[in-house]
């Protein structure tokens, strides 16, 4: 099984370092909840990947789970 | 002893002109030998022959010097020209050095007095020269100026006392076994993926530095920034305006931040505490190899292989004493009075020496101290001839450092004052220096900025006229830049105060990192990850830690290197049965990798006319010659350009301003910038 994001080795989804930004992104969108008081979370993932700060790999899972 | 001259072996030509010129009073007369200079001349009736190495000119290697064959436990030294044919003027200069060994009845080793010159000495001595290395003797000197290089030749010592060369040759020989079995083993592993033969490269120092790096590449790359916001308060007292940050940096929610504005805006504030005292800045510690890259890299942007280089030029013009030493600490025999005399001779520090001469110097020492060498110094000799720009900014630094040293405390006041509203705090807070100082010599380089703050008393009364909002996200840690990744070998004490900037450099060379932004590759995250999984040790900061500790007790002479390399072959033959054990999955692993990475490379960027393909760099099967082409020709796109034939090309992180085609670097004597598209605004018109 490949990784649909880089076509490195999938375990079982995703490659080691996407489901790592993937467990990130997910754990990140509480905290913009609380930061912001609400928060879609397409536009959650909108500004994750607008924003320069983001890393290469969360940039790349944010534009999967955005479809 | 029969009647012969005095062999004198230096490590580099320029030291041995330095060593003839000083002993001889300018007496000397050069000659060549085998196509290289020697200098010959008369001291104190007796005949004198210098002559030079170039670095090392022999080195550790196997018999076979097959690449795949391994494991690999039995070394030899072999002349440089034998194991890199590139290396022909080595075998001249071991000629030379055996032809003038025959004359001779006395051998002085000159190399720099640290364990790879004692190891260049301790080789030529012992192969060139014909087992010569224990009856030799040793000249040992700090800095390349007549008073201590006389000084050094009055006082030569017995080799044999001063012996680094063993923990040297060690050294030599466990980098060698290390290096070459395990990326052997690797090579091999990825080859038997089915791809063709190509070199993946670890060493001893190299894996655990490649660690750091991949581990916070993975930190970056996994970063997702959290909002917070910032607030600062306008407040106003009779037309003064002033501006005072929120006390909290970081307030988390939005909410929040709005409730602090709205319960601020509007009301009055009262400036309840201003605190001011006044703290001493003692001066900077004299520079040691590593600080003087750290700084050097702080105030010009050199790497710390440059800065090294630069240094070691400017030793070998007298100018500094030896760079490469991990002394913080000037001792008084370096005798400060007249080197800072020595420097009031230039315009540009005489006032300042003049102010030092005064009184009776005395420098600040740092902790770290090194029995071969002290701190980096000037030898107040005034540079003859102009310097380059970058020798020349190394120099100041190095002088300015050393006057700092010997300088007084600065003192500076700082200032900080707390407004407060209600419930909330806001806060300004300045300094400014009050007396310089070590500062004043130290100039540009000391760093220290003033901030005023206006002048606030207890009890004043002003009114909050708004309270700006400012939404922040959370930052990233930076990359490892050279500077800072020196720093973390040091601290993890991992490599030598010689060797930390050419390992940088080798990961860059090697493909794992790019650029001077030290952004780690898939091919160098690739590595770093299938090592940790199959073979953790050969990542190891702890074992390669370990093994810098016993190479020290070697040094001095605590420890047996015939031991420490026994161990070592103990160690490689267990990470080689871990990674035979994973071969075909490491070399599945970095086969990828590696293929991926050669395909990187061949992208240039998406093509600016279809903007959908990629332009790659492809070599005409029928003129053999590169040039750039739009892979989407199958569709129609025939976008393409004309590429330099000659040097390697590396690709800019931005394209072109003016057209957006991609920018590339054209590697070379000369290196340059250049814009793919042949119709680009930008290019010049012939």
């Amino acid at each position: 099984m490949k990784c649909p994001i880089c076509g490195r080795e999938a375990a079982p989804e995703l490659c080691r370092y996407h489901a790592e930004a993937k467990e990130k992104i997910q754990a990140a969108y509480s905290l913009w909840m609380k930061a912001y008081g609400n928060i879609e979370w397409k536009d959650f993932l909108d500004n994750v990947k607008r924003n320069p700060q983001t890393g290469q790999w969360v940039k790349e899972i944010a534009e999967l789970l955005r479809g | 002893m029969s009647s012969g001259y005095t062999l004198v072996i230096c490590e580099k030509p320029d030291a041995a002109r330095r060593v003839s010129d000083a002993l001889s009073e300018g007496e000397s007369r050069s000659e060549r030998v085998e196509g290289t200079t020697v200098f010959r001349f008369n001291r104190k009736g007796e005949e004198f022959v210098v002559c030079a190495a170039q670095g090392h000119l022999y080195e550790v290697s196997d018999p076979a010097r097959e690449r795949t064959v391994y494991p690999v436990f039995d070394v030899e030294w072999y002349s440089s020209d034998l194991v890199d044919e590139d290396s022909a003027s080595a075998a001249r200069r071991i000629l030379a050095i055996r032809k003038l060994a025959s004359g001779a009845s006395k051998f002085v080793n000159a190399c720099d007095f640290d364990v790879e010159g004692e190891t260049i000495g301790y080789n030529l001595l012992r192969y060139a020269c014909g087992e010569k290395e224990k009856s030799a003797f040793r000249a040992t000197f700090s800095a390349l100026t007549e008073e201590d290089l006389v000084k050094a030749f009055d006082d030569l010592k017995p080799q044999e006392e001063l012996g680094l060369a063993r923990a040297g040759r060690a050294r030599h020989a466990i980098d060698f076994v290390w290096g070459v079995n395990l990326s052997r083993a690797l090579s091999q592993s990825a080859l038997g993926s089915g791809h063709r033969y190509r070199t993946v490269s670890v060493g001893r120092v190299q894996g655990p530095t490649l660690g750091f790096l991949v581990e916070r590449e993975r930190e970056i790359r996994t970063f997702v920034p959290v909002p917070y916001w910032k607030a600062s308060g306008a407040f106003e007292r009779d037309g003064m305006k002033l501006t005072a940050g929120y006390a909290r940096d970081r307030i988390e929610t939005k909410q929040t931040a709005e409730k602090i504005r709205g319960e601020c805006v509007g009301r009055e504030a009262v400036a309840a505490a201003v605190r001011r005292n006044t703290v001493q800045i003692g001066p900077p510690v004299p520079f040691n190899i590593g600080d003087l890259q750290k700084e050097a890299y702080r105030a010009f942007g050199y790497t710390p292989s440059r800065t090294l280089q630069i240094a070691e030029g400017l030793y070998l013009g007298a100018f500094i004493s030896y760079p490469r030493t991990g002394s913080q600490r000037l001792p008084p025999s370096i005798n400060y009075r007249s080197i800072i005399r020595g420097l009031g001779k230039v315009p540009e520090y005489s006032a300042h020496a003049a102010e030092l001469l005064k009184g009776e110097p005395k420098p600040a020492q740092g902790a770290k101290s090194d029995a071969a060498h002290p701190a980096i110094h000037p030898t107040g000799e005034k540079p003859k001839h102009p310097l380059e720009v970058s020798e020349l900014a190394v120099f100041d630094l190095v002088v300015r450092r050393f006057l700092a040293a010997f300088g007084p405390s600065a003192r500076r006041e700082l200032v900080e004052a707390t407004i407060v509203v209600g419930e909330h705090q806001f806060r300004l807070a300045g300094g400014r220096t009050v007396f310089p100082g070590w500062m004043k010599y130290y100039g540009r380089y000391a760093g220290y900025r003033d901030v005023e703050v206006p002048l606030v008393s207890e009890g004043e009364r002003f009114k909050v006229i708004g309270v700006a909002l400012e939404e922040k996200f959370e930052q990233r840690s930076p990359r490892y830049n050279p500077s800072s990744l020196l720093e973390k070998m040091e601290k993890e004490g991992i490599g030598t105060k010689a060797t930390r900037a050419d390992i940088i450099a080798t990961l860059v060379g090697r493909g794992y990192v790019s650029g001077e932004n030290m952004e780690v590759t898939d091919l160098g995250l690739s590595v770093v990850e299938t090592m940790a999984e199959y073979v953790p040790s050969i990542i190891s900061t702890e074992l390669t830690r370990e093994m810098e500790r016993k190479l020290e007790a070697v040094e001095g002479r605590s420890g047996s290197e015939a031991e420490l390399l026994r161990e070592t072959v103990r160690s490689i033959v267990r990470q080689l049965a871990e990674l035979s054990a994973n071969e075909e999955a490491v070399g599945r692993e970095i086969d990828s990798a590696q293929t991926a990475s050669v395909a990187k490379s061949f992208v240039l960027g998406k093509c600016p006319v279809c903007k959908t393909g990629d332009l790659r760099i492809i070599r005409s099967k029928a003129t053999k010659k590169r040039f750039v082409g739009c892979f989407n020709y199958s569709n129609g796109c025939r976008a393409s350009a004309p590429l330099p034939q000659k040097g390697a090309l590396r690709t800019a992180s931005k394209p072109c301003e003016r057209c957006s085609w991609p920018v590339v670097y054209v590697a070379g004597r000369h290196p340059w910038r250049l814009c793919v598209n042949p119709n680009c605004p930008g290019r010049r018109k012939p």
